[in-house]
């Protein structure tokens, strides 16, 4: 269950991508959401980026602490133990989710490329 | 025309004491370590000017948009926003030029273990130092550089501070901005951002699914656990927020799966250097859908509505969008049919809009309404320095 929904958001995320590329939006389709206007300015250079993992030790304690969660409220489900579990969770996944958009900033080529706009590497091309 | 104060107050406090500082002339600092009982905090203060720091609150639950809203915050005045250059890898401060925006997580007074323990989530007060957050905050306000805890939301533990320098605009974001009556008082705008059950819902499973461990039952088990607290402690918050921005499902299609959202803007009457957005005519009740002759919208179209409410016994104006953009033009025409939104020339808030296309909430009233509030702070900050700069040339003409 987990892992179908996980392939479909990457999924959509290279269709939004790739509608890009694609002159006619069809119209209320999720691949808009990210990039509605993206169609005005098509570049040339590939831009699909896999959605990046968050780092392997923050994945690791976000699992952690579910199973943990899980445990502490198996025993009584409306303590501050259980409220506190499920508390350390959300404070887990929001800071992989930060750390996974950091990560996303951080392309390599996007920061070479901030610097040196001018290099072939570099250059976009519009239609 | 310098003129320097030295003076020292004594402060209780659970587990934050000041180190008198060495004195730094012309740098205003205010040192706080922790460790002991009580703190002695020497305040050096030589100011130059009258410079004040603009003092602007964002209240929202975890995972609820409020580093988007400070991207576009921070972008409305220009120049990215970026954290500290090297400090500690996991602060959560972000400064730019003109703005500086902390992260009210780090006056956790209970770090992860200590909340396990106890068996409080972050969302309790008692988790909270908000004497510090306060005195902390009005040295900010006034002129004073500080040095903040910080919270390693990686590790769970308050790590060594670091110095925050007064900023033109000092912004605080997180749980509580507003639960502290005196730190409330100090704060010039707020804003809170109140989502809907339904909305959070979609949001958390759009971050968290592709996560490890995680799964329908997880995220739902995760918002309820913490419902109690959130319904306690955050959202009572939304009555003192000068503007609230609500997020809601579609009523123009059914739709499960919060992709269209019902954005509502609601802006208190009467609050100073702050005048509410309107549609037409300020004042007048106005349902508009744009898509028509003029204009041609994508299924399922675009509906505004405007005008004067109550909100919590507060008389407030409500600015309503329904619907997504899915065409620049959509954008522009709306834009050119708000009056009062702040801006300096003509379709600043398209050119915003399109700048940060990429962020989520750009086709929908969330970005809409967040880029408007950004143009708003904008425009108040701009009047509080002019009467600033008005009030002692009176006294003099006086």
């Amino acid at each position: 269950m987990a892992a179908i929904a996980g392939v479909s958001i990457t999924t959509s995320k290279v269709f939004a991508r790739a509608s890009v590329r694609s002159s006619k939006p069809s119209p209320i389709k999720l691949s808009l959401l990210n990039s509605p206007w993206k169609s005005c300015t098509t570049h040339l250079r590939m831009y699909v980026r896999p959605l990046a993992a968050a780092p392997d030790k923050l994945s690791d304690k976000v699992e952690e602490s579910i199973k943990n969660a899980q445990e502490a409220c198996s025993e009584d489900p409306v303590s501050g133990e259980c409220a506190a579990a499920w508390d350390e969770v959300e404070e887990l996944s929001a800071a992989a989710s930060h750390a996974r958009d950091k990560s996303k900033d951080s392309d390599p080529l996007e920061n070479y490329c901030k610097d040196n706009p001018e290099t072939d590497e570099c250059r976009t091309y519009d239609n | 025309m310098a003129v320097s104060t030295v003076y020292t107050v004594q402060i209780q406090s659970l587990n934050s004491i000041s180190t008198p500082s060495k004195s730094h002339l012309g740098l205003n600092q205010l040192f706080y370590s922790s460790g002991k009982k009580t703190r002695r905090a020497t305040h050096i203060s030589c100011s130059a000017d009258n410079d004040k720091t603009v003092v602007i609150g964002l209240a929202a639950d975890s995972g609820c948009g409020k580093s988007t809203f400070m991207r576009r915050l921070t972008s409305v005045f220009g120049g990215a926003a970026e954290p500290p250059k090297g400090g500690n890898p996991d602060s959560n401060t972000l400064i730019s030029d003109m703005t500086t925006v902390i992260c009210l997580d780090d006056y956790h007074s209970l770090d992860r273990n200590g909340r396990k323990e106890k068996g409080v989530t972050a969302l309790d007060p008692k988790a909270n130092d908000f004497d510090l957050m306060y005195e902390q905050v009005k040295a900010v306000k006034e002129g004073i550089a500080v040095e903040k805890p910080i919270y390693n939301h990686v590790t769970g533990l308050l790590d060594p501070p670091e110095l925050i320098k007064p900023p033109k605009i000092f912004v605080i974001e997180g749980l509580h901005p507003m639960y502290d009556a005196r730190v409330r008082e100090l704060l010039d705008f707020s804003i809170y951002l109140d989502i809907s059950p339904e909305v959070k819902f979609a949001w958390k499973i759009q971050r968290d699914m592709a996560e490890r461990g995680h799964s329908l039952e997880s995220i739902k088990a995760s918002i309820e656990a913490r419902k109690p607290d959130f319904d306690a402690y955050i959202d009572p918050q939304k009555q003192y927020a000068d503007a609230v921005i609500e997020v809601l499902p579609t009523q123009l299609i059914p739709d499960d799966e919060g992709k269209v959202l019902r954005v509502r803007l609601i802006m208190k009457e009467g609050v100073k250097y702050f005048n509410p957005v309107y549609l037409f005519d300020e004042g007048s009740t106005i349902s508009w859908v744009p898509c028509g002759r003029k204009l041609t919208c994508s299924y399922p179209g675009i509906k505004f509505a405007y005008g004067p409410e109550t909100y919590f016994g507060h008389e407030v104006s409500v600015l309503e969008m329904d619907g997504q953009f899915d065409r620049l033009d959509e954008l522009i025409y709306v834009e050119s049919h708000l009056s009062n939104i702040s801006t300096k020339f003509y379709g600043e808030v398209t050119q915003q809009m399109l700048k940060h296309a990429d962020f989520p909430g750009s086709n929908n009233g969330t970005g809409l309404f967040q880029t408007i509030i950004g143009l708003k702070i904008r425009d108040l900050y701009e009047q509080i320095v002019t009467s600033k700069v008005a009030a002692p040339l009176e006294a003099t003409k006086a």
